[in-house]
């Protein structure tokens, strides 16, 4: 049987993999800051809490995570944890070089000191890439517009070097923005949402946004962590681009959202100048052909279908709420 | 108008004490940062020194490290600069694979907590910075040579940790208006270059070697190739980068490149020693040709997990906009390094044979 740890367990791309590794065969054990504590309420939505270990570890503290690795002998590990809010990382920047970068190469030093076959997933980001006049590509040139993209071009960089330097199989996973019901609200994708169920139950609200001019290629989560398991299933490691290939502006998400709710979205969102980033990207476009050459990988789901699963999954939320209240 | 006061992080390295020296010729008033040390490691500033119970110094030091938040906040309050030019860092790529998580705090975060102490302190109208970066960004190259526009590709954990340096100074610049510019400096050397780094390796082995001191210089990868210019010049771009109307990255370098073969060839010719290079390889040795002593040999634990085979940088935009060409070529910066080391072989020389002990520092 093999075995997989997911550092950064709790979050939505690790309670989908852990889902998608344990249909697999897989025994699976993750980690997170304070296991007693964190609510784990992805892996309850999911129904694998039970079917996960899950330890106390910062991916930051090379003690804490080399006793983990002892109990847990992976094959596979996967780095999904740290401080992934692009807003956020402008107020904390050191906290996101922290829990980005510099975890990673705690990572990296720590399967170099223990020098076993182990074969690991990083997750990079499309915010690496900055704006983008063409569709990124593997070989598309970084150019990082905030701390958290600035964290993520680091870490890709260190698992690219680890790799080449000590021939470890390390791969970085690009991926695009990738949605689903786990979002927190924090996320523009679930706030819509979210708020655009209300409003069509009636809440009277309005939705306030940020630029919705901006261009994003958004897929669905969990055929994303299909890619991140394929990427380790490879003769050679190598980075992939994972993404749809499809890009959308903002409002089309919003406009989206409204219309599968039989609303028109004109009538109840307001646009806000403070809600802007101090920097942020206007376009994001992705080429993910090398993922479907080599991994056989592709997205189902481009934006408009993950917006109609994600208010499908959000009406099913609201009205569990109210047959409880 | 009063004078303008520079900080300087990392003023006890090479690049520090030049360009503290020009600032001072320039009437500025220049605060350094330098780390707390058992040993004594002033010794490149020691002739600006000015002793504090005299008035008006307008050279003065502050205990600090690059690793300490609290500190850097302190001592930029307090000096309230007009100018800060980073040049702190863990500087050696081969130790950067030793001590990767120290590289990344000190090079990497360091970087990081000095923009952050300008932006907590709400100094970013006033503060301009200078960011120390460097060619080991290109690595692995994807062009030749190498300008602003050539894509980064670090093969080390330094060259990694100066890649998100590079890209956090280009964001407080973009996120906050900041005047923050990255100087992309190519390998700059000079008799007070450090004692582990190449080609102050090879000057002060081959001086020692002149005199008897010492039998053989070991080195890594000859083969490589680099872009080799003078610290001096380059210390004036640093300076020029930050009287621009706008902030802007450049890449500082002569346009001209050797190999370390070359290097340890021009370096021999300056005292009077022809070398023979025979073999390949590892095997690779580099005899004296009048004695045919082996002087020179190759040592595979120099070499690196992964090498930058070859650096050349094109400094048309610098030369465009800033004026900036460099001054020293070559061989003059090899006969002046060749000739520095020379001088303290021969004091040492002289100190052994009049039976004092002297100090052989070996890596």
């Amino acid at each position: 049987m093999k075995s997989a740890l997911i550092i950064g367990i709790s979050g939505q791309d690790g309670a989908y993999l852990s889902r998608l590794l344990l249909d697999k065969g897989y025994r699976v054990a993750g980690t997170s800051r304070d296991a007693q504590m964190a609510s784990m309420r992805n892996l309850k939505a999911l129904d694998v809490q039970e079917r996960v270990r899950v330890h106390s570890a910062s991916s930051t503290d090379f003690r804490g995570l080399w006793q983990v690795l002892e109990k847990e002998r992976p094959d596979e590990i996967y780095n999904l944890a740290g401080q992934s809010s692009v807003g956020l990382s402008f107020e904390q920047p050191m906290e996101t070089f922290e829990s980005v970068a510099a975890s990673t190469l705690n990572i990296l030093e720590l399967l170099r000191l223990l020098g076993r076959p182990v074969r690991f997933y990083n997750a990079c980001s499309s915010e690496c890439f900055g704006n983008t006049d063409q569709p990124a590509t593997e070989d598309t040139p970084f150019r990082p517009r905030s701390p958290y993209a600035v964290a993520k071009a680091a870490s890709f960089w260190a698992v690219a070097n680890y790799r080449e330097a000590y021939g470890m199989f390390a791969c970085n996973g690009i991926l695009f923005n990738h949605e689903s019901p786990l979002r927190p609200t924090r996320f523009v994708t679930r706030k819509i949402i979210a708020a655009a169920c209300r409003i069509a139950a009636g809440s009277g609200e309005r939705l306030e946004l940020g630029n919705t001019a901006v261009v994003r290629d958004w897929g669905w989560a969990p055929e994303y962590v299909d890619a991140m398991w394929r990427m380790l299933q490879t003769g050679t490691p190598r980075d992939f681009v994972i993404a749809t290939g499809q890009s959308f502006s903002l409002m089309d998400f919003v406009a989206r959202a409204f219309a599968a709710l039989g609303l028109d979205h004109t009538q109840h969102v307001d646009t806000r100048q403070d809600l802007l980033r101090p920097a942020d990207i206007q376009v994001s476009r992705a080429d993910p052909s090398r993922a479907r050459d080599i991994l056989g990988w592709r997205a189902a789901k481009a934006m408009p279908q993950v917006v109609d699963a994600m208010v499908a999954c959000e009406r099913e939320r609201l009205s569990a709420q109210e047959i409880r209240t | 108008m009063s004078k303008k006061v520079a900080l300087i992080t990392g003023i006890t390295g090479q690049d520090g004490a030049y360009l503290a020296e020009l600032l001072l010729s320039k009437g500025y008033e220049v605060h350094g940062i330098k780390r707390r040390s058992s040993l004594f490691n002033t010794n490149r500033i020691d002739h600006l020194y000015q002793d504090p119970h005299v008035d008006g110094r307008n050279f003065i030091l502050h205990y600090g490290d690059l690793t300490d938040s609290t500190n850097l906040i302190r001592v930029i309050q307090q000096v309230q600069p007009d100018e800060v030019y980073n040049l702190a860092a863990q500087s050696h790529v081969a130790v950067s694979f030793d001590s990767p998580e120290y590289t990344a705090n000190c090079d990497a975060l360091g970087t990081l907590r000095v923009l952050e102490a300008i932006r907590i302190l709400e100094l970013t109208r006033k503060t301009r910075v200078y960011q120390a970066s460097t060619s080991e960004l290109y690595g692995l190259v994807q062009e030749t040579p190498q300008t602003e526009k050539t894509p980064f590709y670090p093969r080390s954990p330094y060259a990694v940790a100066k890649l998100y340096a590079y890209w956090i100074t280009v964001n407080y610049r973009e996120a906050y208006g900041m005047f923050a510019c990255n100087g992309i400096l190519f390998n700059h050397e000079s008799p007070v270059r450090g004692e582990t780094f190449v080609t102050r390796k090879i000057t002060r082995a081959l001086a020692r070697i002149k005199l008897g001191l010492q039998d053989c210089l070991y080195l890594g990868n000859l083969d490589a190739k680099r872009d080799w210019g003078h610290a001096r010049d380059y210390v004036q771009m640093m300076w020029l980068m930050l009287q621009q109307d706008e902030p802007d990255d450049y890449v500082i370098a002569t346009g001209v490149q050797h190999s370390v073969r070359e290097f340890v060839q021009a370096a021999a010719a300056e005292l009077g020693i022809g070398v023979r290079f025979e073999g390949t390889g590892v095997d690779e040795k580099g005899y004296d040709a009048n004695t045919g002593q082996c002087i020179v040999a190759v040592d595979p634990r120099y070499f690196r997990p992964t090498e930058v085979e070859t650096l050349l940088g094109d400094p048309t935009k610098a030369r465009e906009k800033l004026g900036w060409v460099p001054k020293t070529t070559f061989e003059s910066m090899v006969k002046e390094m060749v000739r520095a080391d020379l001088r303290d072989a021969e004091r040492d020389n002289l100190c052994k044979t009049s039976g004092f002990k002297t100090f052989d520092f070996h890596e």
